[in-house]
């Protein structure tokens, strides 16, 4: 069972006249197989907290624990080591290595983790979204909604205890943005993962387990 | 590597022009080392035959053979195991008419120095007004038993045997012995060489011992000649530092949101530095090859008047030169790959 906590997390920009405050005082918490929405208007720290879980950033107060152990204090080449391994990202764009076909980026992966996955593992996973017949195109062949879907089956590919989204749908249609979401929802509930997508699309929030809201940094839970 | 492998295959138009870039500056060098080579070689080749360490002069001479005269004495009173030389330039002429400035260069047949000089065909015999000379009199169509007539003198010398890597001072040199020399020259010592260095207190007054390294950049000429070379030469391994430099940043640039995102994704930067030091590791390799290839196709076909030498040392040097540059240029976009930081280019 994996967790995800935000311990009172602050987050501060700047000193003196200049200083603005993205987060103040987070408290969350999050547990595998639930899919979390956080939205929020333009502006209001949806992506700090998103980087910050992502040990892509440091709080200026306050925790972030992953299963328990704090990764705030790690050093930058730890955090890149855990995003390797525990984290999955998928952006809204650039997700995808430009030059790699679908198949070369699940390769990379294994590069990467000097790790030899059989392909009988990519092809279930690539057969579970679809995208089996995508293997020998490049990024720059594939729609907005086949990229997002192969962007999660490589995030999914390492097998991270959680995936951070942020903004996965802006780039797709209501109906693309449905399925995706959808996608993400199984996974959490059937892979286990703790799956964290940040939106200030207010569709999706029928959709997640849990809504969290973010304003000027503050951040609330809504209730469903 | 596999990205940057991936990559550079991908993007093959973008890499084959740095790559052709490369080359070309790569071949204008090897080129210019091979010329600079050459012409260093047409200078100094004989000495270098003669294996010496030490030649002594005339103190007024300035290291210039030519301008050394040493008297009887002076000569009488250095070690006796060095071989005097006796220089004389002009222009001989066969008697079917063919013409060559040449340096009469007249030594004792029992000297360590002609003792060394080795015969591509022909006898080492210099007795009796004969003569082993260069064999480039022998490539510009002169024959053993030919004769060479020394102008504005009787003198007649017969080719008994030709000799390789004989030029001094850009010119074929005719070995003769001191007697032959004498109605040209009256016989004058213009130096005296030694296989090994000489203890000063052995150096007569009026007199200055040189090392053969000191005495070969004092050949008219030859400094200047090599300098210039080695300006253009440096020149070319800072343009190859700025090409490399210039091409790899705005590449880097251009994909530094991917760079970012690739971060984020948990790959290090060491990864994508160490990506980029292999890409410009294979395309400077690549480069050289090319260059090198064509470079000794380029010596082979040029006429035989270009005094061009690549060899192996200068291929080696070259080569390692261009890459040590190339992995320089690439100092530049690392810092970019390192300064990227993933939380902007998602943050925006």
């Amino acid at each position: 069972m994996s967790n995800l906590i935000f311990d009172s997390v602050t987050k501060i920009f700047g000193e003196g006249s200049s200083k603005y405050v993205a987060l103040e005082n987070i408290n969350f918490e999050a547990e595998s197989g639930q899919l979390i929405l956080v939205i929020g208007p333009s502006g209001s720290g949806k992506t700090t907290f998103l980087t910050i879980a992502g040990g892509l950033q440091t709080p200026t107060n306050g925790d972030v624990k992953i299963n328990d152990s704090t990764i705030n204090s790690l050093s930058k080449k730890q955090q890149t080591k855990l995003r390797l391994e525990k984290i999955g990202f998928v952006l809204q764009s650039y997700n995808l290595v430009p030059f790699l076909t679908v198949e070369e980026q699940f390769k990379f992966v294994d590069k990467l983790k000097n790790q030899n996955l059989t392909e009988q593992k990519m092809h279930e996973l690539l057969s579970d979204l679809g995208l089996l017949e995508l293997l020998k195109k490049y990024p720059n062949q594939l729609s907005g909604g086949q990229k997002q879907r192969v962007a999660i089956a490589r995030a999914l590919y390492t097998d991270p205890d959680y995936i951070l989204a942020d903004e996965p749908t802006a780039a797709l249609d209501t109906d693309r943005s449905m399925k995706v979401i959808e996608l993400l929802r199984d996974l959490a509930h059937k892979r286990n993962k703790i799956i964290i997508v940040v939106t200030h699309d207010l569709r999706l929030k029928d959709m997640a387990d849990k809504v969290y809201q973010i304003i000027d940094g503050k951040m609330t839970i809504l209730e469903k | 590597m596999f990205l940057a492998i991936k990559e550079m295959l991908h993007e093959k138009l973008r890499y084959s022009l740095i790559v052709a870039l490369i080359f070309l500056v790569s071949y204008l060098l090897i080129i210019l080392t091979g010329l600079a080579t050459g012409l260093a070689n047409l200078n100094k080749a004989a000495i270098n035959e003669w294996d010496a360490s030490s030649i002594v002069l005339n103190s007024d001479s300035e290291g210039r053979l030519q301008q050394s005269f040493l008297s009887q004495d002076e000569v009488a009173s250095l070690p006796n195991n060095g071989t005097r030389i006796s220089q004389y330039s002009t222009l001989v002429k066969s008697e079917n008419g063919l013409k060559e400035n040449a340096q009469l260069v007249a030594l004792d047949s029992k000297s360590f120095i002609f003792k060394k000089l080795k015969i591509t065909s022909g006898s080492k015999n210099i007795r009796n007004n004969a003569g082993v000379v260069s064999d480039k009199f022998k490539s510009d169509g002169f024959k053993i038993g030919d004769y060479l007539l020394v102008a504005n003198s009787s003198l007649r010398i017969k080719i008994t045997g030709f000799t390789p890597r004989a030029t001094l001072s850009a010119l074929p040199v005719v070995y003769i012995s001191p007697d032959t020399i004498q109605s040209l020259n009256k016989g004058v010592t213009n130096a005296v060489v030694f296989k090994n260095t000489l203890n000063n207190s052995k150096i007569p007054k009026g007199t200055n011992q040189l090392s053969i390294g000191s005495f070969i950049n004092k050949l008219p000429g030859y400094s200047a000649q090599q300098l210039t070379f080695n300006f253009m030469i440096g020149f070319l391994y800072i343009i190859i530092l700025i090409v490399i430099s210039i091409f790899l940043y705005i590449l880097t640039v251009q994909k530094l949101p991917n760079l970012g995102v690739l971060k984020a994704q948990g790959v290090s930067t060491q990864y994508l530095v160490l990506s980029t030091l292999f890409q410009s590791f294979i395309m400077s390799v690549i480069g050289v090859i090319i260059a090198i290839i064509l470079g000794e196709i380029t010596a082979i076909t040029l006429p035989s008047e270009v005094p061009i030498v690549i060899d192996k040392s200068n291929i080696i040097v070259t080569g390692i030169g261009i890459i040590i540059m190339s992995l320089l240029g690439a100092l530049i976009p690392i810092r970019q790959i390192a300064k990227v930081d993933p939380y902007k280019i998602i943050g925006g």
